[in-house]
């Protein structure tokens, strides 16, 4: 076969198939730390209060990120579970492109008392609905199942 | 201490910071995200690697020839990059060379520390132009014992083991007077 020769066998050609490790490790941190360690123990959130500022941060920080003072220990409290749907939109894939039996409704949650928000899965079985503005609650796994991780909420629910 | 234009600038030695050990993690003193994403990759290798592995698997190294440049090629390739020009011929060649450079190893190819060093480098292949070649591991010799040019001679998987790559051949040995 020379460079000019057509191929009429799509088969001929080789191909080298390999995958390569990419697995990583990515810790909490001092203040995702306590924050988890909270979750895995109690039905709330804890937030963090810049004093100078007036910021509530959520998720809780150990410092400001306006006039980057330290936040000390005791202006961390606890917050309700809680809040109001800030954006929200209806996923009908999943991350791998396929099409998911039951659509789900995902939204970004500002948490209650807080300058903060999250991502989190909204249970809901009407999907045409206005949900903005909505006051939403978070649906935690049961106490002995926790891992300390976000997905130890399963989903907000309706209020 | 570091000096600049005008002033001395010290800086601490020790960054304060929380430092956590792999027995916080083993132990799930820590919080953390661990995740192995799925990185699949196919590469497509054209006809002069695909006839160059295919004939690995029957225990034969081929080449191609550029006749304009007088060059045998291994790896074979297509195209010449000399010329410009398709190349030639396919050319069955020896499974013996010479070392044209080599490496002694003490990490393994996940990067970890070993004691007994791994010894790689690149082999002119007999028959072939000056300095073709290919990459591969060197066996049956100590890191004291390999030279540059030292004649060396492929030794090969058992037929059942091999499936058209490259580790089809295990690795160089010393080629010993008398050898063929």
């Amino acid at each position: 076969m020379t460079f000019f020769d057509k191929q009429t066998d799509p088969t001929s050609p080789m191909h080298w198939r390999g995958d390569m490790q990419a697995d990583y490790l990515y810790p909490s941190g001092v203040a995702g730390d306590k924050f988890f360690k909270h979750i895995k123990e109690n039905d709330s959130f804890l937030a963090s209060k810049c004093l100078k500022c007036k910021k509530v941060f959520f998720p809780p920080r150990m410092y400001c990120e306006d006039c980057f003072c330290e936040i000390s220990d005791k202006d961390w409290f606890e917050v309700p579970a809680s809040g109001t749907v800030e954006l929200f939109t209806v996923v009908k894939i999943d991350t791998y492109g396929e099409k998911l039996e039951k659509p789900r409704v995902v939204g970004f949650i500002n948490i209650d008392t807080t300058d903060g928000a999250l991502l989190g899965i909204i249970e809901t079985d009407i999907l045409d609905e206005n949900l903005l503005g909505k006051k939403v609650e978070a649906v935690f796994k049961p106490k002995n199942i926790r891992e300390g991780t976000l997905k130890d909420i399963l989903f907000f629910k309706k209020k | 201490m570091m000096t600049t234009k005008n002033k001395t600038v010290g800086y601490p030695k020790y960054a304060p910071g929380t430092h956590i050990s792999r027995k916080d993690i083993t132990n799930k003193n820590v919080t953390y995200t661990w995740w192995e994403p799925e990185v699949q990759y196919s590469w497509s290798l054209g006809p002069a690697y695909s006839r160059f592995l295919q004939e690995l698997k029957r225990k034969k190294i081929i080449g191609r020839t550029c006749k304009r440049c007088e060059r045998v090629i291994v790896p074979p390739r297509m195209f010449c990059e000399y010329c410009y020009k398709p190349t030639d011929d396919w050319i069955y060649l020896k499974d013996t060379g010479k070392i044209e450079t080599f490496s002694i190893s003490y990490l393994d190819p996940n990067a970890r520390r070993i004691k007994d060093p791994i010894l790689i480098g690149v082999i002119s292949i007999d028959g072939a132009s000056p300095m073709h070649g290919f990459m591969h591991y060197f066996g049956e010799m100590t890191k004291d014992e390999i030279y540059i040019g030292m004649k060396v001679k492929a030794v090969w998987k058992p037929e059942k083991e091999r499936k058209g790559s490259i580790t089809d051949i295990k690795y160089f040995k010393p080629l010993k007077g008398g050898e063929k």
